[in-house]
């Protein structure tokens, strides 16, 4: 039987690897015969499974990858010992939530910098010569909170609908080489609402918001086959566009 | 090695299978492991079509989809023959080039008959208790006209906003039921309608391919969007709408 979906072959480096739907997407890859290069910062929830992982050939790196001056010296090491790339998978960032009357510039500018900036910095380098393949493939996690109004979210929502808009900017411009960008709007995924029903109790709406995916709460696996798709030779033709995916939540 | 496109034990309703992408999805749902039941008012395009396919189990049935009222007993017919369903794709539709001025209510019913009406209502007869198994998943191609706005293809365009828009609500109606509908959003596809489309336009410059910067798609690439859309692997996908226009929509 074909499988339209694989990746044998393929080398993939995933930011933002040491979350619940960052482990999803490197188990997954590698499922679809995907070489995996992780990368996340030093201190983390899942690092310790992360480097666990290690033992099943999973390359793994970190540095504090929302250090802007970082990146690039980072990047150039990690593409000099692993090799050029076929896919790029950005699921790292922060979330928070923060009514305006609170929400100063210094606020907004770390949700830029872990949501924005770091993804625009990582594409930039990866865009540079013998760093990702001619028909490569970008993917970037964004939220539907990139669409939506949400209350005491505007930092938040303004970052993901940042990264989107670029998302859309880089495939236009990449496309000479026939990279493809793209972003997926997730809704609530199952590890979100461990970490906002834990933090975030002071606005109300937060508890029945998830109600509106009439298809219930996302699995992170269901996160990872959607990133594993856009990157796979499947999509060769989907290039500027953030997939829904979200249980129903924006209908 | 995982497959996330697996379609064995499944089977797939395909309206409009004689030709282009309903075809192109048939045969690779067919090389899916999927069983395949083919609609078409063409008898030598299914039998064409048929001939390319791979495995067993497959049936073809030739009626005229523009005659609503003649596809409730046809539906009926089919699962009483062949069992339930456990997906649908609806691939048929007229395109044409018509200036407002030669819009008349006859053309407008006529376009609206086949290209939305035969959705909605296979869609209702589908969806009766009994004929449709858990998991249904069922997709629609709808077009970028459906966003944008295009010299003399107001009719066509209208029809498919109006298939994405029934799509979005009928997501919500029959999320109960765990019934998922979705659609594909192609911009220009190397199909024989589209070829036919060209010839009756000589001399007109498509100004769709010249925006849709990874060129011109081919059937294969909106099949396999299809086929993901199928699957479970796009379990909490539902009311979406997928470009797989070569970047034409974010251009």
């Amino acid at each position: 039987m074909i499988n339209p979906m694989e990746l044998t072959g393929k080398k993939i480096l995933v930011a933002g690897a040491a979350s619940e739907i960052g482990l999803a997407i490197i188990t997954q890859l590698r499922q679809l015969g995907a070489k995996v290069v992780s990368l996340d910062k030093p201190e983390g929830n899942h690092l310790k499974i992360l480097r666990n992982s290690e033992s099943d050939g999973t390359v793994f790196y970190t540095f504090d990858i929302y250090e802007n001056a970082l990146i690039e010296p980072n990047l150039n090491q990690i593409i000099k010992e692993c090799g050029v790339f076929d896919g790029f998978v950005y699921c790292a960032g922060i979330g928070g939530v923060r009514p305006l009357s609170f929400t100063k510039g210094s606020f907004i500018s770390e949700m830029m910098n872990a949501n924005l900036y770091s993804f625009v910095e990582m594409v930039r380098c990866l865009s540079k010569k013998n760093s990702l393949v001619n028909g490569g493939s970008i993917v970037a996690v964004s939220s539907v909170s990139s669409i939506k109004g949400l209350k005491s979210k505007t930092a938040y929502c303004a970052s993901k609908a940042a990264l989107d808009a670029s998302v859309r900017c880089m495939a236009a411009e990449l496309s000479g080489k026939k990279i493809r960008v793209n972003s997926i709007l997730k809704g609530w995924v199952e590890s979100d609402m461990k970490k906002d029903f834990i933090k975030n109790n002071m606005d109300l709406n937060e508890n029945d918001d998830f109600k509106k995916q009439v298809l219930g709460v996302i699995d992170p696996v269901e996160v990872a086959n959607t990133v594993a798709f856009l990157l796979s030779n499947a999509t060769k033709t989907i290039t500027g566009i953030s997939l829904i995916l979200d249980g129903g939540y924006t209908l | 090695m995982i497959n996330p496109l697996d379609f064995t034990g499944k089977q797939i309703l395909i309206a409009g299978a004689a030709a282009g992408i309903g075809k192109e999805t048939a045969i690779l749902l067919s090389r899916l492991g999927a069983r395949v039941l083919l609609i078409d008012i063409n008898e030598d395009g299914l039998k064409e079509a048929a001939s390319c396919l791979e495995g067993s189990g497959h049936h073809l049935f030739c009626f005229d989809l523009s005659e609503l009222n003649e596809i409730e007993p046809k539906v009926k017919e089919i699962v009483l023959s062949h069992g339930p369903i456990d997906g649908f794709v609806h691939c048929l539709g007229v395109r044409c080039r018509r200036p407002l001025s030669m819009i008349t209510p006859k053309v407008l019913n006529e376009i609206f008959s086949l290209n939305f009406g035969s959705f909605l209502e296979l869609v209702r007869c589908i969806t009766k208790k009994n004929n449709f198994n858990e998991g249904l998943s069922i997709v629609g191609i709808s077009s970028v006209s459906s966003q944008k706005g295009g010299m003399s293809v107001t009719a066509y365009a209208a029809s498919k906003a109006a298939m994405d828009s029934a799509v979005r609500c009928l997501a919500k109606e029959l999320a109960s039921k765990k019934i998922r509908l979705n659609t594909v959003v192609p911009a220009q596809i190397n199909t024989p309608a589209y070829t036919s489309f060209l010839k009756m336009n000589a001399g007109i410059e498509d100004e769709t391919l010249s925006r849709q910067y990874l060129g011109m798609g081919e059937p294969i690439d909106v099949a396999n969007v299809i086929a993901f859309l199928l699957n479970t692997s796009s379990k909490f996908i539902t009311g979406s709408s997928i470009p797989v226009d070569g970047g034409f929509l974010s251009s």
